[in-house]
Formats: structure tokens, sequence, C-alpha cells
């Protein structure tokens, strides 16, 4: 058992989640972001080739990692990035595996600290195959903040085909998934939705 | 059986290959000096990229990122694939997922004879991603020949993104380049892909 292994139905059933439907889009208030000059020269000339290819590893990396490693730049480097590290945190629970990308609001770049704060799960094309996923690392980073005494009240994710994200939003056993899907396209506003996790007032 | 079952001992002895040692195969290429995006990018990942130190992190951080650079600088005329499954002859063995791969066709969305270039990423030891890429070589070559595209050299990378290291297949004969390339002397990285991809190399 791992993340991998986890439907959205399975999560919600083995540990208590309770899923709240919006009535309107999430994070349809918050503000955008504009990208810097090198984000949005990165976007022009990857997004051809990311899309042509179309595997999971050339969306991940040709997109996903530098939409990332922007918000990283927002915040002056006090934030970290992770990818593809192992995040085991409860194998009896089934809370082990790898994750594609987590990021941490402690600024260690080396080990992996808490709080962790947004979850991001990458798949070739359809969003929708990895909320399970999402949702099992999402709870686990919650039991892995608890546990480093670093509790923060809601843990945030995301699952994206590169072009496409959805996110969603896990308060206690509450759990938010959006019904706004984003665009790469609207890059702004997809840093403005991660900016406003990293502070926490999404 | 596919290309990251091998060893170089294993595919030198199954492909009969004839294995060269040069010193300093590339030393005499230009370098290619980055574009400043390169640059930035470097300068914001490769810090993220080595503390992180997985391979998927260094893949998508550094080595993307150079191919990527590598495609403007041939004006989008050659096209990179990324984590594809290529595989060629599955009774030999060549079968398997590809790291990255560089094609010289400009076509983007089917993979296209001639393959120039193939990369292996690995996570520490670039020693390691050598006879995984000479097999894929193998298979680059032999994918060439059955669509009439036959290219003189095959090239390969085996990378940790910040260390590189350099190899040409011609026939039969497989070169191994003795020096390491550091992702700080990224100005020559790119000089020899670029060379590859002329086919001066």
């Amino acid at each position: 058992m791992a993340y991998s292994n986890f439907t959205l139905a399975d999560v919600k059933k083995v540990f208590q989640i309770e899923e709240t439907v919006a009535a309107e889009n999430l994070f349809s208030e918050i503000e955008p972001v504009i990208p810097s000059s090198v984000l949005t020269a990165v976007l022009e000339r990857n997004m051809q080739v990311a899309l042509a290819v179309n595997t999971e590893k050339a969306k991940s990396e040709l997109i996903v990692a530098n939409v990332l490693i922007e918000l990283r730049e927002k915040f002056e480097r006090r934030i970290s990035v992770f990818s593809g590290i192992e995040f085991n945190v409860d194998a009896e629970n089934g809370l082990t595996g790898v994750c594609d990308f987590l990021v941490s609001l402690s600024p260690a770049r080396f080990v992996l600290e808490a709080p962790v704060i947004i979850l991001v799960e990458a798949k070739k094309d359809d969003l929708t195959v990895g909320l399970g996923q999402c949702v099992a690392e999402m709870h686990a980073a919650q039991h892995f903040n608890t546990e480093n005494g670093n509790d923060i009240p809601c843990v945030y994710g995301a699952t994206t085909s590169g072009t496409e994200w959805l996110f969603l939003k896990l308060e206690g056993q509450r759990l938010y998934i959006d019904t706004e899907f984003y665009s790469i396209h609207a890059c702004d506003k997809i840093l403005g939705i991660l900016a406003s996790m990293v502070e926490q007032k999404a | 059986m596919s290309y990251s079952s091998f060893t170089l001992d294993s595919v030198k002895t199954a492909f009969q290959l004839e294995i060269a040692i040069p010193t300093n195969l590339f030393c005499d290429i230009a370098p290619v000096a980055p574009s400043a995006h390169l640059t930035t990018e470097l300068e914001r990942n490769v810090p993220v990229a080595l503390a992180i130190g997985t391979e998927k992190a260094r893949s998508e951080m550094i080595v993307g990122d150079v191919l990527l650079e590598l495609r403007e600088h041939f004006d989008r005329q050659i096209s990179l694939f990324s984590g594809i499954d290529f595989s060629v002859d599955a009774e030999k063995g060549l079968t398997g997922v590809c790291d990255f791969l560089v094609s010289l066709s400009p076509v983007p969305f089917v993979l296209e004879a001639p393959i120039i270039v193939l990369v292996e990423a690995k996570k520490d030891d670039v020693l390691e991603g050598i006879g995984q890429c000479a097999a894929e070589m193998l298979a680059a070559q032999q994918f060439n020949a059955e669509r009439g595209n036959s290219i003189s050299c095959i090239y390969g990378v085996s990378t940790t993104g910040a260390d590189w290291r350099f190899l040409k297949l011609e026939g039969q004969k497989l070169h191994i380049d003795t020096e390491f390339y550091s992702i700080h002397a990224c100005d020559k990285i790119l000089g020899i892909l670029a060379s590859m991809v002329e086919q001066k190399a």
C-alpha cells in the first residue's frame, strides 16, 4: 500500500475525510501574481515540446517544476521545493511512497522539514486520476507536521497535467476540491493561488 | 531485459563492441555561450536540484533545461523527447524508456530518424549510466538504419546534472571520453552537444 494506491473513495473512507462540495470557485477571489520574464520565456520555450512529447516526465520537468521554482523565487528562496523524494509517514496506514512535488515553509533544502504546505501530483492526462493519491499525501503531511510540532490549519494540494491545474484544500478532516480548472495560459492565476497557499490565506 | 539491465561489460559482450578510451575526445570543441535565460535558470535551479538529489529533480531542474537550450540554439529545428518508450528490438533487449532523446528531425509529435543524442540521467554515479546509454545508442543505430537514415555516429551522455560524461558510437566502436564536464562549464557542455547535432564531434 502506498499513496498511489488510493482512489478518492478509498482515502475518504479510510481516513474519515469529509468532502465539502463548494458552491463556487474556491480560489476565484485570489489575486493573480505576474510571472517573471524568465518564467514567461521558459514556458514559451518549453510548452510546445512538453505537449508534443506528452509524457508525465516531460510535463513535470518542462512545466510543473518551473512554476514551483518560480514560487520559491517569489518568496525569496525562504520556502523549499522537493521533487521525487520518498515521503514515508505511516506505513501501517499506507501513507508511504514518492511524492512528485512537495513545498515546505521551511527554508531547509537538504532535508524535508515541517511544515509541509503543498503537495503536487503530476499526471499525464487526467487530473482526477491523481486526486486520491494527492489527498492521501495531504493527509500524511498533516501527520508529519503534527509529529514535528508544527501544526498548520490547512494543507493544500494540486493535481496537474502541466497544462491544467486543479487545487485542493484539507482543513482537519474536511476536504475541499475546487470546481475550477486553471490553464497554464493563466499562469498568473496559478501562481497567485500557490502564493496564497504559502501565505496560508487560501 | 531492457536498456537498464545492461552494464558496460554486458553490452560490450552482447554486441561485440570495441571500447576506445580516448583522452579528451571533445577538448577541441568550441564552447557555446548559454543564453541569459539559461544562466538565470541554472543559477536558481542547480542548488535546489543538488540539495534534493533525486534523479527526478536533477532531470527536471538541470538536464531538461540544457537540452531545451540546445533546441533553441538550433532554432527549434531539432526535436527533444523525454521519458518516451523507445522499444527497438525486444529479442536483443533493446527496449525500455529513455530519459532524453534528441532527433535531427524537427517533427515534434512522433520520434523520427535520425536519432543523434541519447541522454541518461543518474542520481549519483555517471559511470552507472554508461552501459544503459550504450545500449540505447545501439538501438538508435538500428532505428536509424531501419528507416533508411543511417548516420555515421551516434552520441551519448551520462549525467547527474552536475557532471556530464560523453560517449560516441561509430559502427561497433564505442568511444568513452576520459573527461567529465561540470555544469559550471555549461558553455563547454553546450558546445559539445551542438557539435554532436552538427555531426562534427
